[in-house]
């Protein structure tokens, strides 16, 4: 029964989302007061709607009912009970069904948090929301229907990927779907004000909250994707420039670019149009990238089936509403009023370049994911682009946005002084160059690159620094009333400077992983060492062990420094029984912030194995850099500026006369 | 009635969804403020945040002179343009009004427009979502989680049920090596060879190794292989020989991977000793004698006595049926008066025992097992196979 009546919600929510495409919409447009006013209350209704149906599939996964589909195809009575809750949204239709839930969040989010909103822009937004919810509702049970029933019931599952059976699982999709799909909100945002003409101070102020809470999720949820990676794939890599991954950079990359666009929108009135069609264009790529995970145009682990029909289906939706919205936007965006003069030098200025940067950085991505593919499509030929195409667009544009980085904050509105603000950056500049003269020294001259790189990380840690002291002003207000000020600092600007510190962590921790790394493949018997970096590593031998649903070959490692026995790891290499299908699970032991990384590769009669140690220096701070950067989007966020109250009504309404 | 209580819910979801449309549509209109007003909230918010940046130090007296001018001046745009459409809203209220008053509240032509998309919601939202679930859905299907099936006793009783039943209890406790034993040769049956080496190679983990477990998993490998003795399943015979160098069944199958191999003579050999054990009549007696011929060996005459003898199968299988019943009374008349005077094995006993039950014949299927029991008390094993045969064919105790 909880089955059918998740499936019954479902389309109650399906139908709730036609409504709520049409009557806002037409009553923003037609000044409806009623219409508009039917946008809240059915937001709220489908969120608990697709929240009962996600809650009834959740449950039989819970209770193993093996007469729903989907149960069957994904699970396993012997899965461990995390897994099988985890494993709802491990598969095509579950994941599609948290999807849609989470798009709705947002709308129910938005009807809830929003009076401060304008009445016929929130109406028009959650219309527009409703009708990107219709699409995939329509989607989800017409392709991908998480409720199909067998009769009679089999008595097992066929079990969940096992490459999928990890926490890691448990806490990346949700992460990343949150910041995927929070984006709908900010294109809703946009289609809303391109329908209504007006782009006002309102609507730069309550956009810019809702995209860096999707902006923060996107962040967690593609560090955790990669950490994921890093431990499970057994390769001690971290990013691949897989497609799947670069579809969850593309719009992190527009949406970084609309965060900053949104400020100089909100401050200053200008770049309405940009900042319209970057909001337009994040959501697209969003889009892109569930298109390219869901169609099953790339092979790989996260493409879960490859059904042409939900590959066209989605590629219909992408086509609907981005050439929809660019329509829109191509008609209505030249009725926007532009305002807000400045000169090149100015933190508007930056904040373009910025701008500017990260969306032709998003553009190579784009190329480097898309071109193979249309070259396939085309003339049948397969070619793979690979990092060296990445490193060489991307990381060029890479570099001037960091050395830039540090200047935007300290520049001031309409015309800045660039000589004044390089001043305020010698320590900075000065930290850098011992760093990088340091690291030279260490690592040998011919690492020059590296060194440079590894300058370039503390230049925009210590660049963002010095501009949060400088905003206390130790010198002139003595320590106590400096500490006091910096406390009182409000949270937008702490969050900007967090986010920047964030980055410099992560490109110190890509730079040292990438360029000190130090790589070993052996094949060792039991009793035999390895040595990488300082760190060796003495093999005990394997053991067989049984997990719940898996067999373990799990080989032991004594890790000595100095000849002293500091840390023991216990690689395995795994088989999940149901589906035959092996894994590798690594040995990861943290030193400090790096780490040493041992894999058990092919096994040997003898009891022997191949294995790849790693030393990985400063590993850790590529996702520790990352939590410093949602960390900071969390603290703007919360900034208490952000509480503008609502307007009164203009005049209470009167009664009827006579 | 469950089927009942699924339709109370899809009715109470379905109102829910109604009135959330319902509800705004046929509150009264409210006004609400322009957006210019939210814009001039912003400016104001703006404003006061510049006096509290001055306050804290954070901007200079002339920066914040210079951004309260450029707001105030946008605060002062914003404020006007939320007048103008306030009068505007107001002057379309008071239009509004004149028409409240020329066509009365309630009012066919007023209520017309919103009264007939209330009626369109309230018909609509139910009318499609029962059709696309009635489409959809399986409303007569119940929830069917696993527990609940493992303890039902209708359930209860196909096999694939109780393994199932097993395999839970395995996955909980995965060292329970009796578990693995009783489940190994019902993977067996069940065709599930794969999972059956699995349980074996468990069971002889954690019970210890015997004969019987050993040619089992052995016989399963091979299974497995298609019919190929494999390296791991030679292993395997090869220790249920160490442990019971009488065992026929893995020296069986040693024999066949010498032939697999292509070592002819000891193949022979090796078929020859087992043929020399032979009492005649077992099964596998026919497969040694196909194997030697096609190893091309002479293929030493079947043994003689018991068992029919070729001609006396060749002769019963043209007889017609009351005749071939006479046939095997007679045969069988003639095993119980030699066993009775001569005394034999309890492979002979259970042998007459089987037939007797073929022929229905219960009172002296009874009578024969008594008698074997006496003849045979002297050797327990004996005893203890004669009893099971005797529960196998329902007359145990």
């Amino acid at each position: 029964m909880i089955v059918e009546i998740g499936h019954y919600a479902l389309i109650l929510a399906l139908i709730l989302s036609l409504v709520q495409s049409v009557l806002p919409v037409w009553g923003a447009v037609t000044g409806n007061d009623r219409m508009m006013a039917v946008a809240p209350p059915v937001s709220g209704m489908m969120f608990l709607f697709v929240g009962i149906s996600f809650a009834a599939l959740t449950m039989a996964y819970a209770t193993s009912d093996f007469s729903v589909l989907n149960v069957v195809e994904n699970s396993h009575s012997a899965k461990p009970f995390l897994y099988k809750l985890t494993g709802v949204w491990g598969n095509h239709e579950g994941s599609m069904l948290l999807w849609v839930l989470i798009l709705v969040l947002f709308g129910a989010l938005v009807a809830a948090f929003g009076r401060n909103i304008p009445t016929e822009l929130r109406a028009a937004t959650l219309g527009v929301q409703g009708m990107v919810s219709f699409a995939f509702l329509l989607f989800l049970l017409v392709t991908s229907n998480p409720f199909l029933r067998l009769s009679p019931a089999p008595m097992e599952g066929n079990d969940l990927n096992p490459i999928l059976q990890d926490v890691g699982l448990a806490i990346h999709p949700p992460l990343l779907y949150v910041g995927y799909v929070g984006f709908s909100i900010t294109f809703s945002f946009a289609a809303a004000a391109l329908i209504l003409g007006r782009v006002d101070a309102a609507w730069a102020r309550w956009v810019r909250p809702w995209t860096l809470l999707a902006w923060m999720f996107l962040t967690l949820g593609i560090a955790m994707g990669s950490y994921w990676a890093y431990y499970e794939l057994g390769w001690g890599g971290y990013w691949f420039w897989d497609p799947v991954e670069n579809a969850s950079l593309m719009p992190w990359l527009s949406g970084t670019a609309l965060l900053h666009s949104a400020i100089v929108l909100e401050k200053r009135g200008a770049l309405k149009v940009w900042t319209v069609l970057l909001a337009i264009l994040t959501f697209s790529l969003s889009l892109l990238g569930t298109f390219l995970v869901r169609s099953g145009v790339l092979t790989s682990v996260h493409a879960f089936a490859t059904d042409p029909m939900r590959g066209t289906f989605i590629l219909g939706i992408l086509t609907i509403f981005v050439g929809g919205s660019l329509a829109l936007y191509a008609w209505r965006a030249p009725l926007l009023k532009q305002g807000g003069l400045f000169a090149p030098v100015s933190r508007e200025g930056a904040l373009v370049l910025n701008n500017l940067l990260l969306t032709v950085s998003a553009v190579a991505v784009f190329v480097g994911t898309l071109y193979p593919l249309a070259l396939e499509v085309v003339g049948g030929e397969k070619i793979s682009v690979g990092p060296p195409f990445f490193n060489l667009t991307f990381g060029p544009l890479m570099v001037p946005l960091l050395i830039a980085m540090p200047f935007g904050p300290l520049l001031a509105w309409k015309r800045g002084d660039l000589y004044a603000v390089s001043q305020r950056l010698y320590a900075a500049l000065g930290l850098a160059l011992a760093a990088t003269l340091l690291v030279a020294w260490l690592q040998g001259v011919d690492r020059i690159l590296a060194a440079l790189g590894f300058g370039l990380g503390i230049w925009v840690i210590a660049g963002a620094a010095a501009e949060i002291l400088s905003r206390a002003r130790f010198a002139q207000v003595g320590l106590s009333t400096g500490l006091r000020r910096l406390v009182g600092l409000p949270g937008a600007a702490w969050g900007a400077a967090l986010g920047h510190i964030g980055i410099g962590v992560t490109v110190l921790g890509l730079v040292a992983a990438t360029a000190f790394q130090v790589e070993k493949v052996v094949t060792i018997r039991p009793g035999e060492s390895v040595t990488v970096a300082d760190n060796t590593l003495t093999f005990g031998g394997l053991a067989r062990r049984t997990g719940p649903n898996y067999i373990d070959d799990v080989g032991h490692f004594d890790i000595l420094k100095g000849g002293v026995k500091v840390a023991e790891t216990d690689p395995a290499k795994r088989l999940y029984t149901a589906r035959k299908m092996p894994t590798t699970e690594a040995g990861i032991v943290t030193f400090g912030f790096s780490q040493v990384y041992v894999s058990i590769g092919e096994v040997h009669d003898d009891g022997g194995a191949d294995i790849r140690v790693y030393h990985k220096p400063l590993v850790t701070l590529i996702w520790l850099g990352c939590l410093v950067m949602a960390f900071g989007g969390a603290l703007s966020l919360f900034d208490r500026r952000l509480r503008v109250g609502a307007p009164k009504p203009a005049r209470q309404r009167m009664v009827p006369a006579e | 009635m469950p089927g009942m209580t699924l339709w109370i819910a899809f009715a109470l979801l379905t109102v829910a969804a109604a009135l959330a449309v319902l509800v705004p549509l046929a509150r009264g209109r409210r006004g609400h403020a322009p957006a210019a007003a939210h814009d001039a909230e912003v400016y104001r918010a703006q404003l006061d945040e510049i006096e509290r940046d001055l306050d804290r130090g954070l901007v200079s007296e002339e920066a914040a002179t210079a951004a309260r001018t450029e707001i105030a001046r946008r605060l002062l745009a914003a404020s006007r343009e939320a007048e103008a459409s306030g009068a505007a809203d107001a002057a379309t209220g008071t239009k509004d009004k004149a028409d409240a008053a020329a066509s009365l509240p309630g009012s066919p032509a007023r209520r017309g427009a919103s009264g007939l998309l209330q009626v369109a919601v309230v018909i609509a939202i139910p009318a499609a979502a029962l059709f696309t679930y009635l489409a959809l859905g399986s409303p007569d299907l119940a929830d069917q989680p696993l527990s609940a099936r493992l303890e039902d006793t209708q359930q209860n009783r196909s096999m694939a049920a109780l393994v199932a039943k097993v395999e839970q209890h395995l996955a909980d406790n995965p060292n329970d090596g009796r578990g693995w034993d009783v489940l190994a040769p019902v993977y067996m049956r069940l065709g599930r060879t794969g999972d059956a080496v699995v349980a074996y190679r468990n069971a002889i983990r954690l019970v210890g190794s015997d004969e019987r477990r050993e040619t089992d998993l052995g016989e399963a490998l091979v299974i497995l292989a298609e019919g190929i003795v494999t390296a791991e399943a030679r292993a395997a015979f090869d220790r249920a020989v160490a442990l019971d160098p009488k065992a026929v069944k893995p020296r069986f199958f040693l024999a066949l991977a010498l032939g697999q191999e292509n070592r002819k003579d000891e193949a022979i050999t090796a078929w020859k000793a087992l043929l020399a054990e032979a009492k005649g009549g077992e099964a596998w007696v026919e497969a040694v004698r196909m194997e030697m011929a096609k190893l091309g060996a002479e293929v030493p005459p079947s043994p003689a006595l018991p068992g029919p003898d070729r001609e006396a199968m060749a002769a019963a299988a043209e007889m017609s049926a009351s005749d071939r019943a006479e046939m095997i009374r007679g045969m069988v008349d003639q095993l119980d008066t030699r066993l009775s005077a001569e005394g034999g094995t309890a492979e002979e006993w259970m042998r007459l025992m089987r037939a007797l039950a073929v022929m229905g014949d219960g009172p002296r299927l009874r009578e024969v097992k008594d008698r074997a029991l006496v003849a045979l008390k002297d050797d327990p094993v004996a005893q203890a196979k004669l009893r099971g045969l005797a529960e196998e064919l329902g007359i145990g105790s």
